[in-house]
Formats: structure tokens, sequence, C-alpha cells
């Protein structure tokens, strides 16, 4: 073997993983999330950081479609996996074993990255309606021409940018728009940013995309989109404790606490299995964290008025961290909740919210999309 | 050896190392360059993310400021204590609880809470 | 000034690069890894196509991704981790501000350049994060450097013959592990670089440039943590053992005490922690240099 291969060979024996779940997808998380729990790999949060796609169970078109889009971003080596939902573990260590083989197939890898290359630029037009085409971007610079003037040239630089060969417009470096100007909360006239939050996206509820104008990193409008939903019964239906071990590990993971987040999927994972280990405690160490309770106390508060209107419990995300440890160690009867009224006061409480508070608020809410059709 | 030329012998192993990791991956990687857009959750940008940032802590930045020249008189300060003696420490103490009357106002404020 | 024998500029780089290799492998098995995994993940983004976003400064991006571990290499060099500094200036702790100050553009740059609103927030947060941790940091320098009455740092290594500063300025010192552990925005003040941002300033780095810019932030752990041996905890002294290895147990123990943090507290974001560090932390650190200031004064 040449250096090359033994290096790929060694690249490979470790990937990072992005896991993208599907609404029917929870089973084959799981299972995924188990897996790499026990091989010691490391997930990843973003295109950039991974060289291996898992997507857990049957994605709709919509979410299909982002999946590509995510996918067409990754770098090489590059492998894919696709679970459709009802998947063993075995099948789980068999598919990663393969996707291994994969990354450390230097000539694979070699014509993939050849054929990527030769397929050109990735341009904001061919990512509309016409996919791979990359002509009609003078129409497209004209259309936004004239949205931005004035702000292209002055404090832009984009002068200096690397225009990856393109012809580029006042107000459309690219062939790309520069953001549109509103009025913020502050009385100031600011750019505005549209940054969509989900559906494929680290630590958040299957199915479900939120929809952001922002400014800066202040929240000025939410929209909230059910992408997917499973069929059926959804896959937490009977399984409250687990369900709401899963919710605290995620909310950790957002709140930039990995080690519960990784405590909380293993404890998840034993309570599926009929097991309850170390529940109280777990409780206790997450209840007790004064950090968590200062970042989180007064964030996404449901006031009375919005409790009553939407018919949910009051109280900020600590309060719902709060009553789901309580479900979990049993100081409270475990309950499942609707997640229609999560839905519906979403964009209520993520107006006006940083972008960090907005992913507590999403991750404390929770909404559950899962389908039954692995359940 | 003189101070500054081990200051730059090291910036020179730091560069050449740097730049022997670029080197080696150009050697290594698959070929081309894949042409991504920015990470949105799976869709693609409607414009280009750099624009006037809404920094809420601006007011932060100018009390900031304040201190950070003060900084310029502690340093030097800290070396001069034990020869000036109590009237040293008490002018600094001075200047600084002036300052801290000025966070106090600024706290007041509402400079430090956002959001 | 001193002449600095040659041997140091070489020991200084090996030290370095051991650390930094300690302080990933063992983010990767408290994280549930081996503690072979930084070098599989090295290779991995040695060996990782090139990829761009849309219109990006790839100049400047690629500034702020070299600045990192350069300027933390830089602020080494009056940090007497191999036996002695590499140059040991009469201005040591000033030098060592200076080079952990450029942190702030380097993030900035890195998280601006990718033409990235993720990355954009992710760089603004560490610029916010500079103003919360910057002025208590300095202050707890200073307080070291007062108590020694000197800016060298093997002089304050060695003002601390009978009682450690650590001892007798705690605040000092817990400041200092703070504001070591938010200038390598690692664990709880990582927010610039967090997951609820996919990576934040992070986000679009990928190859070589992820792999410079984390060896960079590992970097600047570990050279926070070795410069906290001569400014608090008495530097190379200590009974039996040679200094040189003093120096590098101590190192090796605040490193991984700095290493943990990330265990045990979650991301403190900066719209809470601003108002505690400029109403709790500044003050604080205030009075304690001015307990330490009477103190010198007897």
């Amino acid at each position: 073997m040449g250096v090359r291969e033994v290096l790929a060979r060694y690249a490979a024996a470790r990937p990072r993983p992005f896991v993208v779940a599907a609404a029917d997808g929870t089973r084959a998380r799981l299972a995924v999330e188990a897996e790499l729990r026990r091989r010691g790999w490391r997930a990843a949060a973003s295109p950039a950081e991974t060289g291996l796609v898992v997507v857990c169970g049957e994605p709709g078109a919509e979410l299909a479609e982002a999946v590509e889009v995510v996918w067409r971003d990754v770098p090489g080596p590059r492998a894919r996996v696709d679970l459709p939902g009802g998947t063993s573990p075995e099948d789980v260590a068999r598919a990663l074993d393969g996707a291994v083989e994969r990354l450390a197939d230097l000539d694979a890898q070699r014509s993939d990255a050849q054929a990527r290359a030769a397929a050109g630029f990735w341009t904001p037009e061919s990512a509309d309606e016409h996919e791979g085409m990359g002509h009609g971007h003078a129409e497209m610079g004209d259309e936004h021409g004239g949205m931005g003037n004035g702000q292209a040239g002055m404090g832009h630089g984009h002068g200096g940018h690397d225009m990856g060969g393109h012809a580029h417009h006042m107000g459309a470096p690219a062939g790309l728009a520069m953001a549109e100007r509103a009025d913020d909360r502050d009385g100031l006239r600011l750019d505005v940013l549209h940054v969509p939050l989900g559906p494929v996206l680290n630590a958040w509820p299957a199915g479900l995309r939120v929809d952001l104008s922002l400014q800066g990193d202040v929240v000025q409008a939410a929209d909230v989109t059910v992408v997917e939903r499973g069929g059926g019964g959804s896959f937490w239906g009977g399984r409250p404790v687990a369900r709401r071990l899963d919710s605290v590990g995620r909310l950790a993971e957002v709140a930039g606490w990995p080690a519960a987040a990784r405590r909380a999927a293993e404890l998840r994972d034993a309570v599926l299995d009929g097991r309850s280990p170390g529940l109280d405690a777990f409780a206790r160490w997450i209840g007790r964290s004064w950090a968590l309770r200062w970042m989180t106390r007064g964030v996404g508060t449901v006031t009375p008025e919005l409790a009553g209107r939407y018919g949910l419990p009051e109280g900020d995300v600590a309060a719902r961290l709060d009553g789901w440890l309580a479900q979990i160690d049993g100081r409270a009867v475990p309950r499942d909740e609707p997640s229609g009224a999560a839905l519906a006061v979403l964009p209520e409480l993520l107006d006006g919210v940083e972008l960090g508070e907005a992913r507590l608020i999403v991750a404390s809410l929770d909404p559950d999309l899962s389908g039954g059709a692995d359940a | 050896m003189q101070p500054y030329v081990a200051v730059l012998a090291l910036a020179g192993l730091v560069g050449a190392v740097v730049a022997a990791v670029y080197a080696v991956s150009s050697v290594l990687a698959p070929p081309g360059t894949v042409d991504a857009g920015p990470f949105l959750s799976g869709a693609r940008p409607r414009e280009h993310a750099l624009s006037r940032y809404h920094a809420r802590w601006y007011a932060v930045t100018m009390v900031f400021l304040a201190f950070d020249m003060e900084m310029v008189f502690m340093f030097p300060w800290a070396l001069v204590v034990a020869s000036m003696g109590a009237k040293a420490v008490v002018e600094m103490f001075l200047f600084l609880a002036l300052l801290l009357v000025g966070v106090l106002y600024a706290w007041r404020e509402g400079a430090f809470r956002w959001a | 000034m001193r002449e600095s024998p040659v041997w140091a500029v070489v020991a200084l780089p090996f030290a370095l690069a051991l650390l930094v290799y300690a302080a990933a492998a063992l983010d990767a098995v408290l994280a549930g890894g081996g503690f072979r995994d930084p070098l599989y993940e090295g290779v991995r983004l040695l060996v990782q196509q090139r990829r761009r976003t849309l219109a990006p400064d790839r100049l400047l991006t690629r500034i702020g991704v070299v600045a990192l571990p350069l300027a933390a290499v830089l602020g080494a060099v009056v940090v007497p981790l191999g036996g002695r500094a590499v140059a040991d200036l009469t201005v040591g702790v000033v030098w060592f501000n200076a080079m952990e100050v450029v942190v702030w553009g380097a993030v900035w740059l890195a998280g601006w350049g990718a033409n990235s609103a993720y990355g954009l927030v992710g760089g603004y947060r560490f610029v916010a994060q500079g103003l919360a941790y910057e002025l208590p940091h300095m202050f707890a320098l200073i307080t070291a450097a007062l108590g020694a009455g000197s800016l060298r740092v093997d002089e304050i290594a060695h003002a601390q013959g009978g009682l450690w500063f650590a001892v007798w300025m705690p605040v000092a010192f817990a400041v200092y592990l703070l504001s070591a552990v938010a200038m390598a925005f690692w664990g709880p003040l990582g927010h610039p670089a967090g997951n609820d941002l996919a990576g934040g300033a992070a986000v679009e780095l990928t190859g070589p440039d992820r792999l410079v810019f984390l060896a960079g932030r590992y970097l600047l752990l570990v050279v926070a943590a070795a410069m906290a041996v001569p400014l608090f905890l008495g530097g190379d002294g200590g009974p039996l053992l040679p200094g040189w290895l003093w120096t590098l147990l101590k190192t090796g123990a605040v490193l991984a005490v700095l290493v943990w943090s990330r265990q045990w507290l979650p991301a403190l974001r900066m719209d809470r922690f601003m108002t505690a560090a400029w109403t709790v932390l500044i003050p604080a650190t205030l009075l304690q240099m001015l307990v330490v200031g009477i103190v010198v004064l007897d």
C-alpha cells in the first residue's frame, strides 16, 4: 500500500458523521446515535465539518432536497448512508462499515471529486429553478439590481471577494443579492438576512423549519413551517420518559453542554431497553447546574396570556426543563404533550430574541413531528 | 540570541509549519474545489451574509475603551507602587473609582443588558 | 535584557506540540473517544478536498485562521515553558496581553470571511466576549505584576518563593483561569464557535484551514495554561524534581482543568455574562488589586 492508501484508510477510520433525521426516522436516529457512541465517533454539526452524511428515515420531497443541498456541500472524501426506518443495530453497523470502505476508496473518491470540479460552480441561480444550468444570472442580477443599491460598493468590499469567475452586478455580486434593509426594533434601518433553521440541523426537531428574518443576531420575525410529518402515531407514544431524556439531551447540546447531552442519550437508550439506572442522579445533576439555569431563566417565557391562548403551561425555558426533569426522576407524572400548541406559540416566542436563545426556545418546546411508521 | 531574533525565528517556524500543512494538503487532497453554499440548514441563501450588523453591545465598547486607555497607565504603575508608596495606590484607585462610577451609570442605563 | 539560549527556541515548539496533543486527546477521551482521535482527525482534514463558499473573502479568512496559532506561539515566547523563556522581555506581561488580543481579530475574520450567516454571528459573538473578559483578564495580569513589582515573567515567578500568588490572590487567579478559557473560546466560553450555530465562526472551515484553526485554538489554551504557572503557581519552584519538570507538571494540571471545564458547564452567553463581567468580575478584580497594592506597600 502506498502512502496515500494508508492515509486515506487512516482518515476514514474516524469520520465525523452528520446525522439527519426525517420525521419518521426517530428509531433509525436512535440506533445511529447508539452505534456512534459505541464506536467513539463524534458527530459533526455542518457539511464543512463532516465527510459522512447519515440520513435516518425516509425523507419526503422537501427534506430530501435539503439533504441534497447539504450533500453537495460536503467536501470529499465523502460518503452517504441512507437508513430507512425500522433499522436494526446490525444494519446500522454494517452501513457505517460500508461507508468507511467507500471513504477509503481512493479511486472512487478521486473520480467523484473530478466530476464535481467539472460540474462547475454552485451559483445562486442554479439553486433556484434551473439546477445545474448556471446561465440566467444576468436576469437575476438585474432583477435584484435595485435592491441593495449603494450598499454593494460601500463597506462590503465586494471587489476583494472571490467571484468564482462570474460577472457581477451592482447590488448582486456573484449573482446573489446584497441584503435589503428594514427598520429594526431600536429604530435603526439595517440589513435583514433570511436565515432558515432546519430542517437539516443538529439537535433540531425532525421535520421542522423556522424561517428567520435576522438583523445581526436578533430575530425580527419567525415563520414556522412543518416540512413533513411521519404517518400514524408518534414513535414516542407510550415512551414519555425516554422522550423527555431525548429532549433534555438536545437542549443540552444546543446549550453547549455536550457531556450532559451524551449522558442523556445513554440514559434514554437504557430506558428504551427497559432499564432505568441513575435517572434521579441525572435529574439532580442537570437541575443543580446554576449556569444552565442562569442561561435559560427568562428566555422564551410563556406568559399567562400566551398560556391561556395556546393551552400551554406557563414559564420559561428553565421552567420547561424543570418540568421534564421532574417527569424523568418520577416527581411528576410523565405525559405526552401535543406539539400543535408549541408550533403555534413559536413565532411569538422567537420574536426579538438572540439566535442562540431561539435555538434554546425551540429545543425547550421540542415539538414532536415524528410519525408512527416505525412505532 | 537576541530576543527579537528568537521571536522572528519562532514566527518563521510557525509560518513554515502552517505552509507545510497547506502544501501537504494540496498534494494529498482530491483534485478540484467544491463550490459550496454557506450552511443554512439545507437551504441556499437569498442574500449575501455580509451585512451591517446589529451589534447591540456597542455601548459596552465605549465603556471598554475608557478602561482600555486607562490600562496604558496601569502597566507602568504596577512597577513603581513599591517605590512611590501610598500616594501611588491612592491616586490610581481614585482614578479607578471615577471610572467605576461611570460603569455604575452605564449599568443603570442598561448598557450591559440586551435582548 | 538577557540573551536567550538557542535550545529554548527549539524546546518551546516541542513542549507546545506535546501539550496541544495532550489537550486534544484528553478532550477526545472525555467525550467518549480514544486518545488517538486527534491524529485521525488531523489526517482526515489533511486529505480533505478544498472547498469554498460563494463569494468568500479568502484572504481575510486565511489571515484569521493563521493568526490564531501565530498569536499563541508568539505569546508563548515570554513563558518559561521549556525551562527558560525564549525571550524574557522586561515587558513580558504586556507582550503576552498584546498577543492574546490578536485573537479578537483572528476569530472575527475567520467568521466573517466565509460569507456565511452563522459564521458572521459567531465572529461577532467573539468580539462581544472580548469586551466581557478582557478587562478582568488584564486586571488579573496586573495584580500578579503588582505583587512582584515587575512585568518580567521570570521575576514574577521568582517573587513567589514563599507563597504562591494563587494562594493570596485567589480572585485574580480564578479570573485568570476564566479568561484563559474565554480567549481560547473553549467550553463554557465557547459560544462563538457554539453548537447552536453549527460551529459558529468555524462553520465553513474545511481541510487545512480547519486543522490550523483548531490547532491554534488548542495552542491558545495551552499557552494560557502555561502562563498561569509563572504568574500564579510559583513558576518552576518545587521540591525534589527539576524546575522544568515542575513547570510542565503544573502546566499540565492547569490545562487538564481548562479542558475538563467543557464537561462541567454549559456555554455562557454574552447577553447574560456581560452584566456579570462588568458588575461582579471587574469590581472583584479591582478589590483584589487594592488588597495586593496595600500588601506591597508594607
